[in-house]
């Protein structure tokens, strides 16, 4: 009897933190996609949890000052998908090779991929930035899209996601057909590693959507700066007390990652555990 | 026959070159786009290269002693750490009570896949909104304020960001906030990996629920803990968005939150554009965090060979000495 009421007791308290974390979590994000739809003077007179009317004007207000969000969405998601064929599809030949076949620098390779997951990548941006301006690449997104190739995260990910998926009977039997090295990856592996393609896919367009620093150090130019880069131009004086404006600004840059996360939040989370080392 | 034989198993063998073949976008594109911009990075470091002069001289390690003279260097560096662990330790904290209380057998909590949905949210968000978000929601005439006054929370408006104190604790709430959910659902998957058997056997032997924690769970869960301590170390290091954002860039109020890397961006963007100064705190964050890393991975390996021993003298487990 005491036992059990301790337990309720106990589970209580836990629902208790657990509904205070769901708000902490959740409240922001609301009030921003409230006050998105409010004048300004009602953004002032204090925090409501009901949209209001005011969001044409709102819109209007934003869209009349230079921020040209459409623009933005175009040249992040251009980046973005760009960057997720490239990190998928790369990620997953490479981890590929590592499970199929046998060749002296696998074991190199591999340890390689772990120790390049802890090594920080920002630090060398001066570097790269100088490099591509010799390069003339400033202001491209080449140096956006193309080092998506070596994405070592996801090829960590690929490599244990590939390894209770890999069926070596299969490409076996494809072999003893006359099929090519290429046409089993393309043919046989990639349908089959397919979820976790989508997994994978997934964080890297997200990781190259939220990416700020690194196109914020090559880009100068206006007309091609990216979505984060552009919400980033929301903290300065052109709105200044445009509350309204500001909120359906910041709405807008998130409303894309809420669509993507509420129909796919099962493979990311499940794909989290994946990508992180457990032995 | 035998030649069709040999042929086949001659061209089976002959196909692991494919490995190489396999593997070899993801080097080239390491060796371009990662390899060489850290070793030209390291290189600028020992320049006076700047953006507006074409000519420039090798100057040794004239930029590194320059910052460890640089009061900025050194409070950017302290700043980083201080945000890094008021971030980390709550947040490695709260993760490990709440994963001990979804995966507990006895609470049996409800919703758990709803819940964990909940709290790795704010960790998908753009880094970008969130810190302009935050800067409006703790601004003077903010939504905080609002109910913080309304509710008696506090006396008059807080004028958050002219406080460093303030300041310091909102960045390091922002961190904690995106990321407890990842490491809550880390962890959690390093528990449910651990095979019941232990638990069950220690439950026969009469342990309570501290003691299998600490003498079961804690151990068995150490590469995961050792992996997210590593990884959010070389996240917290590189800090740049939140802090940059929230304020005006340089880590106003009083450089409190100035981070290395912002610290680095300000080099680079200011009038002169200063490359090589920059490019050595670039190289100065690589060897603090590689190095801290290290040492973490190291440290806790120690602990795990000398345990091993200590269980082997005792021979409570049968291990083999050759194995």
């Amino acid at each position: 009897m005491n036992y059990t009421v301790k337990t309720k007791i106990m589970r209580a308290f836990i629902y208790f933190i657990l509904v205070i974390l769901f708000l902490m979590c959740v409240v922001p994000l609301w009030i921003l996609l409230v006050n998105a739809t409010r004048s300004t003077p009602e953004i002032q007179q204090g925090v409501s949890l009901i949209p209001s009317k005011n969001l044409l004007v709102n819109w209007r207000n934003l869209t009349n000052r230079g921020f040209n969000i459409w623009r933005g969405f175009f040249n992040s998601a251009l980046i973005s998908v760009s960057v997720t064929v490239l990190t998928v599809y790369f990620s997953m030949m490479f981890a590929y090779a590592i499970h199929v076949y046998d060749f002296a620098s696998k074991k190199f390779l591999y340890s390689f991929i772990i120790l390049l997951v802890m090594v920080p990548t920002q630090v060398a941006i001066i570097g790269f930035y100088k490099y591509m301006s010799i390069l003339n690449l400033l202001n491209s997104y080449i140096p956006l899209i193309v080092p998506a190739i070596a994405a070592p995260s996801s090829i960590f990910f690929a490599i244990q996601y590939l390894e209770s998926t890999i069926v070596k009977e299969l490409i076996e039997a494809a072999r003893i057909d006359g099929c090519s090295e290429l046409t089993i990856f393309h043919k046989i592996m990639l349908p089959i590693a397919k979820p976790g393609a989508v997994t994978m896919g997934i964080f890297a367009f997200v990781g190259s959507w939220n990416n700020f620093f690194t196109p914020f150090v090559l880009i100068s130019k206006m007309e091609k700066y990216t979505l984060p880069m552009l919400v980033q131009t929301l903290r300065g004086d052109v709105y200044r007390t445009e509350y309204g404006s500001i909120y359906l600004g910041l709405a807008v840059s998130i409303i894309p990652i809420l669509i993507v996360y509420i129909l796919f939040s099962r493979y990311i989370v499940n794909g989290i555990a994946m990508g992180s080392v457990k032995e | 026959m035998e030649q069709v034989l040999k042929k086949r198993k001659h061209s089976k063998i002959n196909k692991n070159y494919y490995g190489y073949i396999f593997t070899a976008p993801f080097i080239i594109g390491f060796l371009l786009f990662s390899l060489y911009p850290l070793v030209y990075t390291f290189y600028l470091s020992l320049t006076d290269m700047t953006l507006m002069s074409k000519s420039y001289k090798f100057i040794g390690l004239g930029n590194f002693k320059k910052l460890f003279e640089d009061r900025f260097f050194i409070q950017s560096f302290l700043n980083t750490w201080k945000i890094w662990l008021i971030n980390f330790i709550p947040q490695i904290g709260i993760a490990m009570l709440l994963a001990v209380w979804f995966t507990s057998t006895r609470l049996k909590i409800r919703f758990v896949g709803f819940w964990r949905t909940i709290f790795y949210l704010p960790n998908i968000l753009m880094p970008a909104t969130i810190a302009v978000l935050f800067f409006n929601l703790f601004s003077y005439y903010g939504p905080v304020n609002q109910i913080g006054v309304r509710i008696g929370l506090f006396k008059d408006a807080v004028d958050f960001f002219r406080s460093s104190a303030w300041t310091v604790s909102i960045v390091a709430f922002i961190q904690w906030w995106m990321w407890f959910g990842t490491t809550l659902i880390i962890i959690m998957a390093g528990m449910t990996s651990i095979s019941p058997s232990f638990y069950e056997s220690a439950m026969v032997d009469g342990a309570n629920s501290w003691q299998m924690f600490t003498k079961i769970t804690l151990p068995l869960l150490r590469p995961v803990l050792v992996y997210i301590l590593v990884t959010s170390l070389v996240g917290g290091m590189q800090m740049f968005d939140i802090p940059y954002m929230l304020t005006d860039g340089r880590g106003s109020p009083n450089g409190s939150i100035m981070t290395m890397n912002i610290l680095m961006y300000m080099k680079f963007s200011s009038n002169k554009g200063h490359i090589g100064a920059a490019a050595s705190v670039g190289v100065m964050i690589f060897l603090v965090t590689s190095i801290s890393a290290l040492v973490i991975i190291k440290l806790l390996k120690e602990k795990e060979s000398k345990r091993e021993i200590k269980r082997i003298n005792r021979g409570v487990e049968g291990y083999e000495l050759h194995g």
